[in-house]
């Protein structure tokens, strides 16, 4: 950790609320006046360093742009479990807050010596500890902190600068990163470069779980450029000098390959998802089921089905690593680098402080780069080759060898009265899962599966089943894909009773900030009550996400093989909301995703074999397909901040399922919309 | 030996044959172009060549060494940023900011062509861009704003 040598560093524990018992520094303000915050998260678009930034910026009273945000540098930053679950500003921004409060503190401290004037005489300002009554009477922090090295106890109960004082927080800011966007000199590890490096390209199999039975590297090692072949146990590749030359001497290798031959493919997951679920876990139970389901006017039951996708972000997975004797630094843009540092110890049997992860920027990630296979890639071969050398998934390496979204196949049953009441709810969800067992195997799968409703009889079970892809984590783990299911499920419940779906919904719900949430979206997006299906192609569906709320109503057209989603309303409640311009983007973005899992994603695979891992034939949203969409953002900002990365993306494909019921009077219990539109 | 200029200063490739993409990220340094699929369909390697957009990951030095060849570094000047990298920045126009530099060329390319493109066109030209962040709305609204900076005419 950096303690400034002169200056003042505030001190803490790591890792709040996790057995870490490690101090490190937080925050330093320099001599010169600078402020420095210090977090293990990492930046993948997401905007934390312009909310750590901001709320740095309001609790130590200084302008946003003289806070420098380092994040994701496991030499620098206190330790971090990981970027994920949309906790960056819940937690770390919270403590970055106490540190900035608790140095405020101090410099208020520090000057009532210096200016010889008591503690409630004085008011921190633009920077600067000046008098209440003659503001001309003030220290610099950078002057207060001077000739001293300073070390503060990062005060855990500080009071906070509370909603109503705040002149940064709660207000929209452009991103402080976006200059370096716009010019191409933010960096990202795809654009690492160090002296001496070699180009990699990694052999890899012809379909999961092949095993190389024979090699001869005899023709490769003697094209142009060809440095080295490496083989280490498993791991073959070619070091060259460029990366067209490690490029074309790979395909030059000759291997000869063990494939698998009963490699289940995506027409099998269906059923392999009921045949082979371990044991399920009750994530929600009340009542009696079947007493709800004999009282019932009316039961539906339905099965949906959610393939597997994939994360697919802009920049595919790369690193580099360079040794230094005994020391190892890998720069690898992962949402883990704490623990791909402690991977790569393990791997080198080295003390983990003789590794350092460097997290630049990271050119989307969306879950999945928790797994980041490349960094051992290029630290092994980096030792073999005893020089710098740098691995690059191309994009067909980026979806087929990192991770997808699982699998999930989800089946409900329900009892309602006629007058829309939901009197029973079953729920059960088999969800893919590559966890070694069942227990974490349902970690992701059980997100969102609890049902929000005020139903009085319940069982939800999550269970996990085999996986024939790598599974990982995207964007809210199940809770997207557990939303699917039921919100689209509530629709057929609202056509069955012949009543409007948000009248449904509010029969329903109980819980004022979710009422809010939907009460808002239908407002705005100018909602009127019809039975479905009403030719309209209107839909709508809600969400409770890492503890944030959110409604969504959507507009689609359906042409003959094309369904377009023409208008959004999302509204969200995630508490505090520091930087409203950032969540709005969040908000959007989530969108744009879920409308790809709605309407077009879906990964094929046949014999071990991805059949669409690249853009040819795996559809993603573009300009053309996005709707017009209006965020509204509800959350109390005197109550804590929750998360905004995820919420919007876990309504958005009920919500368009039920719009293209709506228009067409056809079900979709089958993702994605487009392949079965005829 | 092949010459080339970029971002207009002369440079030397060392084979017809170097792929664009690789020549302006591996041998110059010239990071901000981006690789994201290789196959010409994400617009993360857009280039200008002679003020057209093109995908640096299909072409060779060869096919474009008579032309001249601006990159996302080449196009602010003296410090300022260019109106539609303005845009960007105004519109909060990114998240992850990897397909930025892409969607910027393009953007370029584009008002050069048509000073004030009507939101279809825009949703056209940039239909061969892929921003996975989602932040469509915002480039869309960026597009048009750096259009009236530029002062292009309304049609």
């Amino acid at each position: 950790m950096e303690i400034a040598d002169e200056g003042l560093s505030i001190v803490g524990q790591v890792a709040v609320g996790l057995p870490q018992q490690q101090t490190a520094t937080w925050l330093a303000v320099r001599p010169d006046g600078s402020v420095t915050a210090y977090a293990g998260k990492v930046e993948y678009g997401q905007g934390i360093r312009t909310g750590f930034a901001m709320e740095v910026a309001d609790e130590l009273r200084v302008p946003p742009g003289s806070v420098e945000v380092v994040l994701g540098d496991t030499q620098r930053v206190p330790w971090d479990w990981g970027t994920a679950g949309s906790q960056s500003t819940a937690t770390v921004g919270l403590q970055l807050r106490k540190a900035a409060a608790t140095a405020r503190q101090a410099l208020l401290e520090l000057a009532t010596d210096r200016l010889d004037l008591p503690l409630t005489e004085l008011i921190c300002r633009e920077g600067r500890v000046v008098s209440r009554t003659d503001p001309s009477r003030g220290m610099a922090y950078g002057n207060l902190v001077a000739g001293q090295s300073l070390i503060r106890d990062l005060m855990d109960d500080i009071e906070l600068t509370p909603a109503d004082e705040f002149v940064v927080m709660a207000r929209p800011a452009e991103r402080m990163d976006a200059v370096a966007r716009v010019t191409g000199h933010a960096l990202y590890s795809q654009d690492v470069a160090v002296e001496g490096m070699l180009f990699a390209k990694v052999l890899r199999p012809p379909s999961f779980g092949a095993k190389l039975v024979d090699l001869d590297t005899s023709l490769a090692e003697r094209l142009p450029g060809v440095v080295q072949v490496v083989r280490d146990s498993d791991l073959v590749a070619v070091l060259a000098a460029t990366d067209e030359q490690a490029e074309f001497a790979t395909k030059m290798l000759e291997a000869r390959w063990e494939e698998m031959v009963d490699h289940p493919s995506h027409w099998d997951v269906p059923d392999l998802l009921l045949r082979t679920a371990r044991e399920a876990e009750t994530t929600q139970e009340a009542g009696f089921l079947e007493d709800g389901f004999r009282t019932a006017d009316g039961i539906l039951e339905a099965t949906y089905y959610i393939p597997y996708i994939s994360n697919a972000p802009m920049e595919p997975r790369a690193a580099v690593a360079q040794w230094n004797e005994d020391r190892l630094t890998v720069w690898a843009g992962t949402q883990r680098p704490f623990g791909i540092r402690a991977e790569l110890a393990q791997h080198f049997q080295i003390s983990e402080d003789m590794v350092q992860v460097i997290a630049p920027e990271i050119g989307g990630a969306f879950g999945g780069k928790s797994i980041y296979a490349v960094a051992a890639e290029a630290a092994r071969l980096a030792k073999m080759a005893e020089r710098p050398v740098r691995v690059a998934y191309s994009r067909a390496e980026e979806m087929t060898w990192s991770t997808f979204r699982p699998a999930a196949l989800i089946e409900v049953r329900s009892g309602f009265n006629s007058d829309g009441a939901i009197v029973a709810w079953e729920f059960r969800a088999y969800h893919a899962s590559s966890a070694p067992n069942a227990q974490m195997g349902r970690l992701r799968g059980r997100r969102g599966s609890q049902t929000p409703y005020a139903v009085q009889n319940v069982k939800v079970t999550v269970a996990a089943s085999e996986s024939p892809l790598p599974a990982a984590s995207y964007r809210s783990l199940g809770g997207a894909v557990n939303h699917f299911a039921r919100e689209a499920h509530i629709d057929e419940i609202a056509e069955a009773v012949g009543m409007d779906p948000v009248e449904l919904r509010l029969r329903n719900l109980t819980h004022p900030r979710f009422r809010q949430v939907l009460e808002t979206a239908a407002e705005r997006f100018g909602w009127s009550s019809a039975k479905p299906p009403s030719k309209r192609g209107v839909g709508v569906a809600i969400g409770l996400d890492v503890g944030t709320y959110v409604a969504t109503c959507v507009q689609v057209d359906v042409l003959a093989s094309e369904v377009k989603v023409q208008r959004v309303t999302a509204a969200l409640d995630c508490g505090l909301t520091v930087n409203p311009e950032g969540a709005a983007s969040q908000v959007e973005g989530s969108i744009i995703m879920g409308m790809g899992t709605a309407l077009y994603e879906a990964i094929d695979f046949e014999g071990g074999h991805v059949l669409n891992a690249g853009f040819t034939r795996y559809r993603v949203p573009r300009i053309n397909d996005t709707p017009a969409i209006d965020v509204v953002l509800v959350g109390d900002p005197d109550t804590p901040s929750t998360g905004a990365g995820e919420p919007a993306i876990v309504p958005i494909a009920a919500a368009i399922a039920n719009a293209v019921f709506d228009m067409t009077g056809r079900r979709h219990r089958e993702l994605p919309i487009q392949r079965h539109l005829r | 030996m092949v010459s080339i200029h970029v971002n207009g200063k002369v440079r030397q490739a060392s084979s017809r044959e170097r792929n664009l993409l690789s020549y302006l990220r591996y041998d110059l340094g010239l990071t901000g172009t981006k690789h994201g699929c290789g196959e010409g369909l994400c617009g993360a390697c857009t280039v200008l060549v002679d003020g057209q957009a093109l995908r640096a990951c299909e072409t060779t030095v060869g096919e474009v060494a008579g032309g001249s060849i601006t990159t996302i570094e080449g196009l602010a000047q003296n410090g300022a940023l260019h109106p539609v990298q303005q845009a960007f920045v105004d519109e909060s126009a990114m998240q992850c900011g990897y397909c930025t530099p892409g969607f910027i060329m393009a953007v370029v390319a584009l008002l050069s062509r048509e000073g004030r493109p009507s939101r279809d066109q825009i949703r056209e030209a940039l239909a061969e861009n892929m921003c996975r962040c989602g932040t469509y709305q915002r480039i869309q609204r960026a597009v048009e704003r750096a259009a009236r900076a530029m002062g292009g005419a309304e049609r």
